[in-house]
């Protein structure tokens, strides 16, 4: 009997010791690692496949994902001095207050050669990736004599009458309500606040609800609780490959860029670097935008694509010529009253 | 502060050295794990709240006023102490008489309704409030039945009404096992009394009954009061838009504001509104009778 217990209280310890040197052992496989922040779902699919793995082999860096993206993390590793992740991508009005609030490390050309960029690569210490649409999209039988194709018409609730959605995102939104209202793309920047909300008090009603994540904005449409929305092209793609009677209208898009920033004061600021030099390289930024239906930024990434791909894109030279790119800089000093002034407008 | 602790729970000295006192009273080491580990992971991050709230972005209370001058902040409060109010009175009269059929029924229909209650009990929040978006969204049974008899579906997702639906199914659990405990309580003889006295079944429910199920009724209304407070992705996912609590707000201040300071003024608030509420009822009925 005793010899049974001893046994197995050395088991037990002999398992206790394996279980605290198996992490120790991992860590000896790989000696760097980096840690990524992602989108998760198929953005993350892409992303393995085009940037990360391609990577690892390269350069023997592990990449570890860490998901989803969320701003609120970067500001408190920051403040905390403790990274789960060191690489993340923002939007253009994030990196906006993400630069105001000294979260992004800086860019200096030590970091990525100006040679292995592009003219206009670098927006306030982050580095341009890959562009989304906020698109129009409409279901095909409310409307078949075709449906709203500007965002004058997505107001014109007489014109095309049903319920409508948009995103609960002041950047984006205000834009919207700006064109609807009459203003020329060219004169966007800064917005006109006091335009934009009288604008956005003409539509509040019929706008049923305010996504927030991109799945519950492929759900609404889809299901019909709404025949209307604005959302992401890259979300709205997806509908059309599942078959969903959707049409996706380009036309006024409002062109939102995903910048790779590093987290300031990450101990692992070398390797993230090393990385976004690798991932906005034209032949792997190329096959991720590819994947997911992204504008790439690279100027360069076009020449790699088929033309009709190309064509489907929110950043070719085409569609651009019809849509308006968010500008970090000029938005830059409204972002927070902006944002405090919808929120306070969308619940009251 | 922790290893203060520890050493208090060694060094303590017994009174009475090893005889009555160590049998009488918890010896200090059987506290300490749970004095640490709340001490760790929740004195200390509390106490860093409440540092961030009067330092960030300055030093002084300038969050807090700014919770109470501004109309936006305290009309996010009311309402989230109006949401949780409905809440409770509708949860109270779906679960009274679900509780009261389950603790007087002896047998299977009592244990089955306990277990109906138990199993919703024991889905996610998040799942319940997707299995109600399906309930009442467009291509929902009410809008398919509403179809059906030609009127046109009704618009029920993302309105206050769904919302407050949603919340009283999630919280009436709460209020079915509380009342349900308090009433296993009541003597069954004293409702034969009221009979034998002449009294009619709803005369001895109002005059015998009732008076004496008063304490599970505070005791659950106090448990989903506090609880419906703190909801956040219920109103959020089929509420309306003007429906945010303040969770919400919360939630809005660090993810796109990132203003950590006012973040943690209404966390603060928050807690001292569902704190002010526990002492009153400890006043007047005694915390730990909440849990019986």
């Amino acid at each position: 009997m005793s010899d049974m217990k001893l046994s197995r209280r050395s088991l037990v310890k002999l398992a206790g010791a394996g279980a605290l040197a198996l992490p120790a052992l991992r860590r000896a496989r790989a000696a760097e690692v980096l840690y990524i922040n992602t989108w998760g779902g198929p953005w993350e699919e892409a992303a393995k496949a085009h940037l990360f793995a391609p990577f690892t082999q390269a350069t023997g860096i592990e990449i570890r994902t860490i998901s989803p993206v969320s701003f609120a993390k970067l500001a408190a590793q920051v403040r905390t001095g403790a990274y789960e992740f060191d690489v993340t991508t923002l939007g253009v009005a994030e990196l906006g207050r993400a630069s105001q609030a000294n979260l992004v490390d800086k860019y200096d050309e030590s970091k990525i050669p100006a040679a292995s960029l592009w003219p206009g690569a670098v927006t306030l210490n982050g580095i341009n990736s890959h562009a989304f649409a906020n698109i129009i999209t409409y279901r095909r039988e409310k409307f078949p004599n075709g449906g709203p194709q500007t965002w004058a018409d997505f107001w014109d609730t007489a014109k095309f009458p049903g319920p409508r959605c948009l995103q609960n995102y002041a950047g984006r939104v205000l834009a919207f309500a700006l064109m609807a209202d009459g203003v020329e793309p060219a004169k966007l920047f800064p917005y006109d606040l006091d335009r934009a909300f009288k604008s956005l008090d003409r539509i509040k009603k019929d706008i049923r609800v305010w996504w927030s994540q991109s799945p519950q904005s492929q759900q609404l449409i889809r299901d019909g609780e709404v025949d209307i929305i604005g959302m992401w092209n890259t979300s709205a793609q997806q509908l059309v490959d599942q078959h969903v009677p959707v049409e996706l209208v380009f036309n006024q898009a409002v062109v939102d860029v995903a910048t790779w920033v590093v987290a300031r004061g990450t101990p692992r600021a070398k390797n993230a670097w090393r990385f976004i030099a690798f991932a906005v390289q034209p032949e792997r930024l190329a096959g991720f935008a590819q994947q997911n239906n992204y504008g790439p930024m690279n100027p360069a990434c076009f020449k790699v694509l088929p033309p009709d791909v190309v064509r489907r894109m929110p950043t070719s030279p085409e569609n651009l010529k019809k849509a308006v790119l968010l500008d970090a800089e000029k938005l830059l000093p409204e972002l927070d009253t902006m944002a405090k002034r919808f929120e306070r407008w969308l619940s009251s | 502060m922790a290893v203060e602790l520890t050493q208090n729970a060694h060094v303590a000295p017994l009174p009475g050295g090893r005889g009555f006192g160590a049998l009488t009273r918890p010896p200090a080491v059987l506290i300490a794990p749970a004095a640490l580990f709340l001490t760790a992971f929740f004195v200390v991050p509390l106490a860093l709240v409440a540092w961030t709230s009067v330092s960030e972005p300055q030093l002084g209370f300038g969050n807090f006023r700014d919770f109470f001058t501004s109309g936006y902040d305290v009309a996010v409060l009311l309402r989230t102490l109006r949401t949780a109010a409905i809440v409770t009175v509708c949860s109270l009269l779906v679960a009274y008489p679900l509780a009261y059929v389950a603790a007087r029924s002896s047998g299977f229909l009592g244990q089955a309704l306990l277990a109906v209650v138990a199993l919703s009990f024991w889905t996610s929040f998040l799942v319940r409030t997707y299995a109600w978006m399906v309930i009442l969204g467009v291509k929902g049974p009410i809008a398919a039945l509403a179809v059906a008899f030609g009127a046109p579906p009704p618009r029920l997702l993302f309105t206050t009404f769904a919302a407050t639906l949603a919340m009283t199914h999630m919280l009436a659990p709460f209020m079915v096992l509380t009342l349900y405990a308090a009433m296993k309580r009541i003597e069954e003889v004293t409702m034969r009394a009221a009979a034998s006295l002449g009294a009619r079944p709803l005369r001895a429910f109002l005059a015998v009954y009732l008076p004496q199920s008063v304490p599970g009724i505070v005791s659950g209304s106090t448990l989903v009061f506090i609880t419906s407070l703190g909801f956040y992705v219920t109103p959020q996912l089929i509420g309306s838009p003007q429906d945010k609590m303040i969770a919400g707000r919360i939630g809005q201040e660090i993810d796109q504001l990132l203003d950590f300071g006012a973040a943690s003024a209404t966390s603060l608030i928050l807690l001292a509104t569902a704190v002010a509420l526990f002492v009153v009822y400890n006043r007047f009925f005694g915390l730990e009778r909440i849990w019986r």
